[in-house]
Formats: structure tokens, C-alpha cells, sequence
């Protein structure tokens, strides 16, 4: 793994809520246009780390070098916290599309005020990117009109608008009916093949097995394991990814 | 039987019709003002009570428990008669000597009516502002906007919806308060069909009048408020009307 391919890469993060230590010590590097995916137990400090790596969480100690920028560094200064943060798209569980913007407008926001874009230009490209996740004729409705499968896509949308280097998925099928699942994932792959470097926090181990090209298994806070794809489904080295595994196929 | 010779034209005959009439205007007034202040303060509160410095929160706090819990009436009497005993003696000499009794206790009414509301809003806003899922801020700050940008395209916008129903209410409520203005003995409407009563003994009439005025002003007031959540309506979030 050559150097200057890293795109991310965690140095001794540690991070607590009050005096819950919810991330120990976390060592992690992740290469240019590879797809990561995170697993592991609720609370086991998944959705925390992403939030971390994009600065949304002023994290306690340690630091995230994105592209070798310090992140720990931008927490002294706003306005590059904030050009930090858009250089990620961020995909949530529950979607969280502003409920009072149509969908071309929760898409051309941030492009619009953060990247100065024209409302023309904005709309242009948010329409060619409602197109790829394939949703276009729902460019003038409002969220609550649309499934959950389709608004996540909407989300999908208003994370690439932005143009990010790295997309950071925080479950974002876990709030879906079955039938919506495949339509996200499907556009997450597309991605994925695409080149786009993503960091995707999931109980999908389908996905994770087609997709990924690394799996990080946490629990409690700390890295248990962090394998090729192929090595973590095939042989697990820790007992309790083997476990987890086991428990996540017999259930599928 | 009854033995009672009703005469409507109490109500609009000269001189009383004129009283009614400016006591409708003073009733409007006293609403409005009141309401534009109430509204100003609790917005103010409530964010002050979001904010994260504990004392900043407690203040806030006691303020709204402070206003909500004690009855308007009282608070009227406490404004118009004993606060002003807690003045210098020189401030309170001035303000006897320089301000008319009707003024003094026309803008009484008013400091309390809107201290009171404003507590009543300061908690409808804070239950708006705490109904937004955190995800929102998230997603928004996630995209690189800035705080300022935040609140302006996506929290503001999104509480304003959840806020007016409750908004509603109150801007009702408070034109129904505003009748206790006259135990000041501002010249409001209700005020003003007791003094129809006293000089032509038809309260009836005047009382009746003064129902009417209060019922006809509560449903325009909704029905304007109606309009502006229409206007603002938006698809599950404001329930249609």
C-alpha cells in the first residue's frame, strides 16, 4: 500500500460520549477509490467513527489525516471545518431529506450556498444525478411523497452533488422495506465501481461480500478485525467475527 | 315572568356604539402589540434555553415557569399596583406626575399580557426547535454549510411548521386575555359593555354584544391563521386544513 494512495488514514482515535469511551484507540488506513465496509454489534461505535472522519464529532484525541490534511486541526478553525466536511456526502439511515424542500432543492442547497453554484447550474446537475440513481420524475415532489427507497436515493443524490472525494454510508438500508433495499445497494455498487472511495457502515454482508474490498468488524469500540473481503467471509481470524458472521448468513 | 324590555339599539346608538367601537379598536390594539412583543421575547427565550451554558438555561427556565404559572389577573395587579411601590420614590413620583392613569395602565396591560404570552410561545418554540430530528443538523452540516446556514434554509424554515398550529392558539387566546385589561380600567371591549351597563341598565344587550365581538374576532384571527398554514403547507409536515 503505497503512501500517497491513502486517502484516510486514523491515527490513535479515541473518542468518549460524557465518560462512555466509545472509540479506543482506532487505527485505520483506507485507499484511494476502495469501498470499506463496517460492521459489528449496535453500539459498538460504527456510526461514531464516521462521524468522526468527517468532523461532524469533535473527537477527544488522536487524529484523521484526509488526504493529508489533519482534521483535529480544522476543530480550531470553522470556515475549514466546514470546507472539510464538504468534501464528504454523507448518507443516513433515516434519509434526513429536508421535509420542507422539494427533492431538486434538497439536492442544489449546499451546492447553491457552499459552492456558489448558479440555481441553473445547480439544477442541471442535480437533474443528471437524479437520473443516475434513477428517480428522475420525482425531481418536483416533495420527500414525504416518496418510498423510503426512493428518498434514500434522493439522498444518495444530495451526497454526490456536492462532488466528494469520499462518501460516508451510516446504515443506510437498514430503515427500508426489503424490496427498496436492492434499488440502494444497486446505486451503492454502481459507485463502488465507479471509483468512488466509500466508507459503508451495514448489516448487508451480501454486499459486503460482492461489493467490499475491505471489512472493518468492530465491537465495543475497538477494531477486532480488518481483512480483504475475501479473507474476512472466507476465514475470520478473531472468534467473534466468526460469530458474528455465522449468526448475520444463518440469517439470511 | 320575565319582565324585560330588550333594546338592542344599545349597541349602536349614539354615544354607546362609539364606545363599543373604540373599545374593538383598544381590544385589537392591545392584542397585536402585545402579541408582536410576546412573540419577539419567546422566540428569545426559547433559543436562550437551547443554548448549551447551563446558567444561561436556568435563567431561561425560571423565566418561562415564572410568567406560565402565575394567573394573568394577578399578574396585571402585580405590574399596575405593586410594582411600581418597588421604584424610587423620585421614578415613581415622575411617572404619576408626567404619564396619564389611562396610558400608565394601557401599556401595564400590555407589558403583562405579552410577559405572560411570551412565556406560553417561549415553550411552543422550544418543543418546536427539540421536534427537529438531530439528523437534520447532520445531513446540513455534513453538506459543509455553516451554522448560520443551517438554521437559515433548514432548521428555522422546518420549525416554523411545526411552531404555527400552537401559534395559532395562542394568538386566539390571547385576544380572549386581553378582556382582563379592564380591572386596569383600560377602555377595551369588554370594558366598554359595562359601561353601556351602567348608564343604560341593558347589560344584557351590551354583555351579549361584547360575546359576539370576541367570538367574531377569535374566528377571523383562526381563519387568518388558517390562510398562512395553507400557505406555508407542505406535505407531512403541516396538516392540511
Amino acid at each position: 500500500m503505497s503512501k500517497n494512495n491513502t486517502i484516510i488514514e486514523i491515527k490513535g482515535l479515541n473518542h468518549w460520549y460524557g465518560n462512555f469511551h466509545v472509540l479506543k484507540e482506532i487505527n485505520l488506513e483506507t485507499r484511494r477509490s476502495s469501498c470499506v465496509v463496517i460492521c459489528g454489534p449496535s453500539g459498538s461505535g460504527k456510526s461514531t467513527l464516521l462521524r468522526c472522519i468527517n468532523g461532524l464529532e469533535v473527537f477527544k484525541e488522536g487524529d484523521v489525516i484526509i488526504n493529508g490534511k489533519s482534521v483535529s486541526q480544522c476543530f480550531h478553525n470553522h470556515k475549514e471545518l466546514y470546507k472539510l466536511r464538504s468534501k464528504f456526502g454523507m448518507v443516513f439511515q433515516h434519509f434526513e431529506l429536508y421535509p420542507h424542500m422539494r427533492v431538486l432543492d434538497n439536492i442544489t442547497l449546499a451546492p447553491r450556498r457552499v459552492l456558489c453554484l448558479s440555481k441553473n447550474e445547480a439544477e442541471k446537475s442535480a437533474m443528471a444525478l437524479l437520473e443516475k440513481v434513477g428517480i428522475l420524475e420525482q425531481a418536483y415532489k416533495y420527500p414525504a411523497n416518496l418510498s423510503g427507497g426512493q428518498q434514500q436515493r434522493v439522498a444518495i443524490a444530495r451526497a454526490l452533488a456536492m462532488n466528494p472525494d469520499i462518501l460516508l454510508f451510516d446504515e443506510p438500508t437498514s430503515a427500508l422495506d426489503p424490496e427498496m433495499i436492492r434499488d440502494v445497494l444497486k446505486v451503492m455498487a454502481d459507485l463502488a465501481k465507479e471509483g468512488m472511495t466509500m466508507l459503508v457502515v451495514t448489516h448487508e454482508m451480501g454486499f459486503a461480500n460482492a461489493v467490499a474490498d475491505e471489512i472493518v468488524f468492530m465491537e465495543e469500540g475497538n477494531i477486532i478485525e480488518h481483512d480483504d473481503a475475501v479473507t474476512f467471509f472466507k476465514c475470520p481470524k478473531s472468534n467473534r467475527a466468526v460469530e458474528f458472521v455465522d449468526r448475520i448468513l444463518v440469517h439470511i | 315572568m320575565l319582565n324585560y324590555t330588550f333594546d338592542w339599539s344599545v349597541i349602536w346608538r349614539h354615544p354607546y356604539g362609539g364606545w363599543l367601537l373604540e373599545g374593538i379598536l383598544i381590544t385589537i390594539q392591545l392584542s397585536i402589540l402585545a402579541w408582536g412583543i410576546a412573540l419577539f421575547l419567546g422566540v428569545i427565550i426559547a433559543s436562550l434555553r437551547n443554548l448549551p451554558q447551563k446558567w444561561v438555561k436556568a435563567v431561561a427556565a425560571a423565566y418561562v415557569e415564572t410568567f406560565r404559572n402565575i394567573p394573568l389577573l394577578v399578574q396585571l395587579f402585580f405590574w399596575y399596583f405593586a410594582a411600581p411601590e418597588l421604584l424610587p420614590y423620585s421614578a415613581r413620583q415622575w411617572l404619576y406626575q408626567n404619564i396619564e392613569p389611562t396610558t400608565l395602565s394601557y401599556y401595564t396591560a400590555i407589558i403583562s399580557l405579552s410577559l405572560f404570552t411570551s412565556s406560553r410561545i417561549a415553550e411552543h418554540a422550544r418543543s418546536g426547535f427539540s421536534s427537529i430530528p438531530k439528523g437534520q443538523y447532520l445531513a446540513a452540516f455534513s453538506t459543509g454549510l455553516n451554522t448560520l446556514q443551517v438554521y437559515r434554509y433548514v432548521i428555522i424554515p422546518y420549525t416554523i411548521r411545526v411552531f404555527i398550529p400552537p401559534l395559532t392558539t395562542e394568538f386566539v387566546t390571547i385576544f380572549k386575555n386581553s378582556a382582563l385589561a379592564m380591572t386596569l380600567g383600560v377602555t377595551e371591549t369588554t370594558f366598554m359593555s359595562q359601561r353601556i351597563d351602567s348608564y343604560t341598565f341593558h347589560g344584557l344587550e351590551a354583555t351579549i354584544g361584547a360575546m359576539v365581538i370576541y367570538l367574531l374576532i377569535s374566528l377571523s384571527v383562526s381563519g387568518l391563521m388558517g390562510f398562512v398554514e395553507r400557505f406555508l403547507y407542505i406535505p407531512g409536515l403541516i396538516r392540511k386544513r
